[in-house]
């Protein structure tokens, strides 16, 4: 008893948000399941690119493109090779992350600038480079996927907790990604806590003295990279499997700016990051576009060129006031508030908490 | 009468270090004084303080106004030049340029244009190189168009940060000459730092030694020039 | 033959549209290191600015220098808003920044102007002329003359005048040109207002020949990426050279080779940056410097 009493609050936090996942779609409706997979979806990428940018320091404005690479390998092999659409997604996730390891290789020689240009391009071209190969990627179509079937132990398990409701392949598909979610997110932290994420974070903030000490920087780097596309590649066929098809039009450069907008929102280098800012890459687009409709003092006019525009201001103006007062990041600013609360009411009794402060960013 | 510089315990130093710890020092007007001290005893910090380049608490007046707050630009546009440590050069432009950025300040024109001739017929060698890059300049050369450009700023003050060094003898003779002309011409003050005490004191009247951010000895350099105690102490030989 | 001129014509008029934008995302990385991911929709949104003047009536040729000088003062205003307070923060932040930027300005033109496709009017007619025997428009010849013009106007402020000099010594040494009286902070917001101007002109060159709406700059942003890249990202001249040879190229290409056609044109422009950054990364006319580890 004694132990779980001593275990540091963020333990508990943890808990409490898992059981609250799992216990999500036992009593929302089922397309709101979908929309949450959503979110855990985002939250995959932005783990693998918080590695990436937050970690190693190194910017992409490209994993919009790697992510299209992940859904369309999945979606491919489902379609045209019948593939179980579970054994997929593994799959896809290698193939993405070895691209996304020998794109890290030309990136050693880019400087951070250079390289987010370089992923900017990559990610502007991308859509018109899948329409090409059309008899293999379906052309501007796309490709349908079937919605898979749940298996038996999965809907006896759901109609027992819900007292008889039928599991939907929605429901289904969020579970999957849920428990993809939990495994990734174990493994970054795991990654992070230990030597490579001390050697990340070296290269990060001081890459010459870090060399100095003998820590192989080209070698992190890419690694960085290539996880970082392993994610991302998951993350794509999740989106497709949940989305029901994939089209070069549902991966614009667009996505690849919202994925590194959530990254840092949510907290550059920080744990929590990765799920608030996939909360809000998913949430803010539609709670903007539908606040303002709903408002009736607003004229309909205005109202709905603010729907096209307004999560574009929206976006853009939150982006420049959070980089200017909070580079952080949401979680950052959590932690700092939960710090200085810490201190103001225990005083003395924190010295032994071993609440570790966030990473300050200096990428 | 309120002396040209002054300054007033002052205390500097870079985030968490000190370097400066209550210095008190004057410059009178049309005056050469030197800064002496061995390495890091914060020569080059006081120098920075009075541009503005680093914290400073305390107090430092020109002609009786205080220097709290200002910009580095603004101070300098008070009529104080600043030759920094390793001279400032602005490699990426031409040496004409450089000189350019010099006068860029002044309404005179016509006086502008003879002080360009002076300063060609001071340092012949910046109008050979007008037109090149101020990268292809030697050191000693650098040294010259630095206070070349800092004579073209006509100001009351020069403050000139180590001159001499990692230059070759003949090329610190010749910028001393230069120094001493332009004071004695133009009735410029300058506060001198530099390692090379000897030749300081001789072109100074007046010279503060540093010892770790104090002020250990002042004085009129002559007289600390023929105290052998000293000399030996400080001053190193 | 015939065909390869007129290629070559239009590829000139694409490059100097290019160009102007490519010497704008130059002047802003000389300044401060950085890419300003927003160029292109500022350029959008000055652009839509001259629509509105020429739409109330203002003749083209006064609605052009009006519409420059209007981006002048949005770049400065821009800079000293937005900019400044992140000055000196790392070079992930002002990315974010810039592309928060792009975003927001992006979405006030939606907001202020529609999002429905406008014809911008131009003041060259689309009749073509004869030269050995290819028909060229005048219409590209009047981009290539008017931004030549600009450019070298932009060429004499930088290098012939007091204020041109200031500036340039204040993106290269800031700390020595503070040394000298240079008001270093408001030479960064001017370098942020001619950059706006220049770019405004690329905006306004190309929207006679595509539509006219707040998506309009983000094709044209990544050929001018790919011609600072190509000029060495510190050099105004290789912006504007890299200008030209991506335009000239990517028309030949789109022409000669098959497998690029029209929709891949883009693409060519990815494979130039790529090239470039890995083969030589400073471009035809960039300084090698020291990169570290």
């Amino acid at each position: 008893m004694r132990r779980l009493r001593s275990l540091p609050p963020r333990y508990w936090l943890v808990l409490v948000v898992v059981l609250f996942f799992v216990g999500l779609p036992t009593v929302v409706p089922s397309f709101q399941s979908s929309e949450w997979a959503q979110v855990l979806i985002f939250a995959i990428v932005i783990m693998g690119l918080n590695i990436l940018v937050g970690f190693s320091g190194q910017i992409s404005l490209g994993h919009g493109a790697l992510m299209a690479l992940g859904a369309y390998t999945s979606a491919i092999l489902i379609h045209r090779y019948h593939m179980d659409y579970l054994v997929t997604i593994p799959i896809a996730g290698l193939l993405t992350g070895a691209v996304g390891f020998l794109l890290g290789i030309p990136a050693l020689r880019l400087s951070a600038l250079y390289l987010a240009l370089a992923t900017f391009a990559l990610a502007v071209v991308t859509p018109s480079l899948i329409k090409r190969p059309a008899d293999l990627t379906g052309g501007v179509r796309g490709i349908l996927i079937a919605a898979p079937d749940p298996p038996q132990f999965a809907k006896d398990a759901f109609g027992a907790v819900t007292g008889g409701s039928a599991m939907t392949s929605d429901q289904w598909l969020y579970y999957v990604s849920l428990m993809i979610a939990i495994l990734l997110f174990w493994f970054a932290w795991n990654l992070v806590r230990n030597r490579p994420g001390r050697a990340m974070r070296a290269i990060r903030d001081r890459e010459v003295a870090a060399a100095a000490s003998g820590i192989n920087i080209a070698g992190y780097k890419t690694l960085a990279f290539g996880i970082s596309a392993f994610y991302a590649g998951i993350a794509g066929a999740l989106y497709g499997l949940t989305s029901g098809f994939v089209s070069p039009d549902s991966f614009p450069l667009a996505l690849s700016f919202q994925l590194l907008v959530g990254t840092v929102i949510g907290g550059l280098a920080s744990i929590a990051g990765p799920l608030i800012g996939g909360t809000f890459t998913f949430w803010l687009p539609i709670v903007s576009s539908q606040f303002v409709g709903s408002q009736p003092w607003i004229p309909t006019q205005i109202a709905s060129t603010f729907k096209d525009a307004g999560p574009a201001v929206t976006y853009g103006a939150l982006l420049i006031l959070i980089m200017i007062f909070a580079p952080n990041g949401i979680a950052g600013l959590l932690a700092s508030g939960y710090a200085y609360l810490r201190r103001r009411l225990l005083g003395a009794a924190d010295r032994k908490s071993g609440h570790m402060p966030p990473d300050p960013q200096t990428v | 009468m309120a002396a040209l510089l002054e300054l007033e315990e002052v205390r500097a130093g870079y985030g968490q270090t000190s370097v400066l710890h209550g210095v008190s020092m004057s410059v009178e007007e049309g005056q050469i004084v030197s800064l002496l001290g061995a390495n890091g005893a914060g020569k080059t910090t006081t120098l920075r303080s009075i541009t503005g380049g680093v914290r400073w608490t305390g107090d430092i007046r020109y002609s009786g106004r205080s220097l709290k707050r200002l910009s580095t630009e603004d101070v300098v546009r008070c009529g104080i030049a600043h030759v920094p440590e390793g001279r400032g050069i602005l490699t990426e432009l031409t040496v004409d340029e450089n000189l350019r950025l010099g006068s860029h300040l002044r309404k005179d024109g016509s006086d502008v244009r003879k002080d360009y001739d002076r300063v060609f017929e001071y340092f012949p060698v910046l109008r050979d190189r007008r037109r090149l890059s101020a990268s292809t300049l030697s050191g000693g050369e650098q040294q010259m168009l630095a206070v070349a450009r800092a004579l073209l700023m006509r100001p009351r003050l020069m403050l000139l940060d180590e001159p001499s060094l990692g230059l070759a003898p003949i090329v610190v003779r010749a910028i001393f000459e230069i120094i001493r002309t332009i004071n004695q011409a133009d009735g410029v003050a300058i506060f001198l730092v530099e390692q090379n005490a000897r030749l300081a004191l001789e072109i100074s009247s007046h010279a503060y030694v540093l010892e770790v951010g104090r002020v250990a000895v002042s004085g009129a350099s002559s007289e600390l020039m023929g105290k052998e105690s000293v000399r030996r102490s400080y001053l190193g030989y | 033959m015939q065909e390869f001129i007129q290629l070559l014509v239009s590829g000139l008029a694409n490059g100097g549209i290019f160009a102007s934008l490519a010497l704008a995302l130059v002047l802003i990385y000389n300044a401060m290191g950085l890419v300003n991911f927003a160029q292109g929709e500022m350029a959008m949104f000055a652009t839509f600015i001259a629509f509105t003047l020429i739409g109330r009536g203002f003749n083209y040729w006064i609605a052009f220098p009006l519409t420059l000088v209007i981006a002048f003062a949005g770049g400065v205003l821009i800079e000293r808003v937005v900019i400044r307070p992140v000055e000196r923060a790392p070079v992930l932040t002002l990315v974010i920044v810039t592309l928060g930027l792009a975003t927001l300005v992006n979405g006030t033109a939606g907001f202020l102007f529609g999002y429905e496709p406008r014809v911008f009017p131009s003041p060259f007619s689309v009749r073509t002329v004869n030269i050995i025997g290819a028909f060229v428009s005048y219409r590209d010849l009047g981009v290539i003359a008017t931004s030549a013009v600009v450019l070298v106007l932009i060429y004499v402020l930088l290098q012939r005048t007091t204020l041109g000099l200031t500036m340039r010594a204040a993106a290269h040494h800031p700390e020595a040109s503070r040394l000298l009286g240079v008001r270093v902070s408001w030479m960064l917001a001017l370098g942020w207002g001619l950059a706006s101007a220049v770019g405004a002109l690329s905006g306004i060159m190309v929207a006679p020949v595509l539509v006219l709406e707040p998506n309009l700059m983000q094709t044209i942003i990544i050929y001018a990426f790919a011609a600072a890249v190509l000029g060495g990202i510190e050099s105004p001249l290789g912006a504007v050279v890299g200008g030209l040879i991506v335009g000239v190229t990517v028309n030949l290409a789109g022409a000669y080779i098959p497998f690029v056609g029209g929709d891949l044109q883009l693409a060519v422009a990815l494979a130039i940056i790529v090239g470039v950054l890995v083969i030589k990364p400073n471009g035809l006319f960039g300084r090698a410097s020291v990169r570290n580890v």
